[in-house]
């Protein structure tokens, strides 16, 4: 393997035997990514605790828009569609697929943080903030540390892609597009389970049921009774 | 490791199945979509156990095909799903510990909230819109201020007794039947639930402040003066010290045992 030390600094690292059969650096991004689901189960889990428990509006019915949020799931299913094409090119060595993909799901990955940027604003300007009410905070926290997610994911295929300008990456270097894949893909999953829980089940929650003029009389008020 | 170049290669799905794949992902959002496009079926509960496994068999088309967990090895699949079914546990833990065995928080705050006309110019509620002498901002909208739905409740008085308590129930409930606007309405004290009026002076720390109002004047006599003429004096700096709200008439009705009471209570306002 040593001829292919300077194609690449990776190749050799992808070599060690390891005790468990699997290369070590994939496995660390397996246990990362499991170690995320705990990270977004707690997040879910408080957005489940609280739903339906808010005393003053937005509530979800008035302002969650189900098909626009359909069309940015489109999206991020297609950029999961691009990111395994990015990896086939990958281990195919076609330079140009390599970068054009990359580009591609990056790209898809930011239509898609558009989409939110102009949901979180529509919002804001119906009058949810994080501190309006329940929905409100556990809402922005999940999607937002979700949208984080992504963010950090293009910064990583945009990297990755001026890599892949160089002529860097290659069927001895798939490894490295392959972390990025799973990486991304992870975000698509835990996207799928924030858009059925919030959106399709979720986003017809109405307020409660009595006097809407109905709201704690104040903080002071509410801490002093409990 | 094994070092064939091949080996990525052989253990992925081809192009035509990730194509496949990708439709099929794409078929299940529209069947998710279909279901909750009828109006009498959103937000059903019925809906819940469809919409749940469609996301279930889309998640596990990602992780097994997308992300190739089943051509890779067996052990990545436990790690994953070891976390995974960590997580579920989690989830499940704390909704059935907030929702089980605990009241609601929304029951409770219900069962604490009292009605209120927002006021968002004065950012506070307008404890009672019909009974304050001017409402510098009247409230956005007169709301639907039907008594028979306050719940009122009873205002939590410490037992005990004693003059501060007796004034701290008139500072919040008015002397007696029939009494006037009751001071709540326009002054708030911090650690008195109901004292939340914005339209006078703030008294949460009057008991220390009255004494440096007017010199040669003591707190008592001060806040005697304040109760029993308030139009006397304004005091100056103060905010919210706007003349002309708390008219005599306010006050006239108070016997000389409330304004004992009265400013008993507040000079323990320090
Ligand atoms: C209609 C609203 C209103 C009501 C009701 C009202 N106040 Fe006031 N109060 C004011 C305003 C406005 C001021 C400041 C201007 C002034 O001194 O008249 C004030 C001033 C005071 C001050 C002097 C504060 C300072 O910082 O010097 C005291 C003490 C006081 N109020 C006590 C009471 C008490 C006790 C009651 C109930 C019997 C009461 N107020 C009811 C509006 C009100």
């Amino acid at each position: 393997m040593a001829h292919q030390t300077e194609v690449s600094h990776h190749a050799p690292e992808e070599e060690h035997p390891t005790s468990t059969g699997i290369n070590n650096r994939k496995l660390l991004m397996w246990v990362f990514l499991s170690s995320d689901c705990l990270f977004f189960g707690s997040l879910i889990a408080t957005y489940m605790v609280y739903r339906g428990q808010s005393l003053v509006g937005p509530y979800p019915v008035d302002i969650i828009d189900v098909p626009i949020t359909t069309i940015s799931t489109f999206v991020l299913l297609c950029s999961s569609f691009a990111m395994v094409r990015a990896l086939a090119a990958t281990n195919e060595d076609r330079q140009g697929g390599i970068i054009f993909w990359l580009l591609m799901t990056a790209f898809l990955g930011t239509i898609f943080i558009g989409f939110q940027v102009y949901e979180f604003n529509l919002f804001r300007e119906e009058g949810l903030r994080i501190d309006t009410n329940l929905f409100g905070t556990t809402f922005f926290t999940l999607t937002g540390f979700h949208g984080a997610h992504v963010t950090l994911g293009i910064v990583w295929l945009l990297g990755l892609a001026w890599i892949a300008r160089k002529g860097r990456l290659g069927p001895k270097t798939a490894l490295d597009v392959e972390l990025a894949g799973l990486y991304w893909h992870f975000v698509d999953i835990v996207w799928i389970v924030i858009f059925t829980l919030i959106y399709l089940i979720g986003g017809f929650d109405t307020g409660p049921a009595g006097d809407p003029s109905l709201v704690p009389h104040s903080i002071t008020g509410f801490l002093g009774l409990i | 490791m094994s070092s064939d170049h091949g080996v990525h290669e052989s253990r992925h799905p081809t192009l035509k199945q990730y194509v496949i794949i990708a439709i099929f992902l794409f078929a299940i959002t529209i069947v998710e979509f279909v279901i909750i496009l009828p109006e009498d079926f959103r937000g059903q509960g019925w809906t819940i156990a469809p919409l749940a496994i469609l996301s279930a068999i889309k998640f596990a088309a990602v992780i097994f095909f997308y992300m190739h967990l089943k051509f890779d090895n067996r052990l990545l699949t436990w790690v994953f799903l070891g976390g995974l079914a960590l997580g579920f546990a989690v989830v499940m833990a704390l909704v059935g510990l907030f929702t089980a065995w605990t009241p609601s928080p929304r029951a409770f705050a219900e069962d604490h909230a009292k009605p209120c006309t927002l006021d968002h110019e004065l950012g506070g509620c307008l404890e009672d819109p019909s009974k304050a002498v001017v409402a510098p901002t009247p409230g956005p909208a007169p709301a639907p201020d039907d008594p028979g739905t306050a719940p009122a409740a009873a205002p939590a008085v410490p037992a005990g007794g004693g003059l501060v308590d007796t004034g701290r129930q008139i500072f919040i409930t008015g002397a007696g039947e029939g009494a006037a606007t009751p001071c709540v309405t326009c002054h708030m004290v911090e650690g008195v639930p109901e004292a939340v009026g914005l339209l006078g002076p703030d008294l949460s720390h009057i008991g220390t402040e009255a004494a440096t109002r007017q010199p040669g004047v003591s707190a008592e006599d001060y806040l005697a003066q304040s109760i029993r003429d308030p139009e006397s004096f304004i005091a100056e700096g103060v905010d919210r010290a706007t003349p002309g709200l708390m008219l005599a008439a306010i006050t006239a009705g108070l016997t000389d045992e409330d304004v004992d009471a009265l400013v008993a209570f507040l000079m323990a306002q320090q």
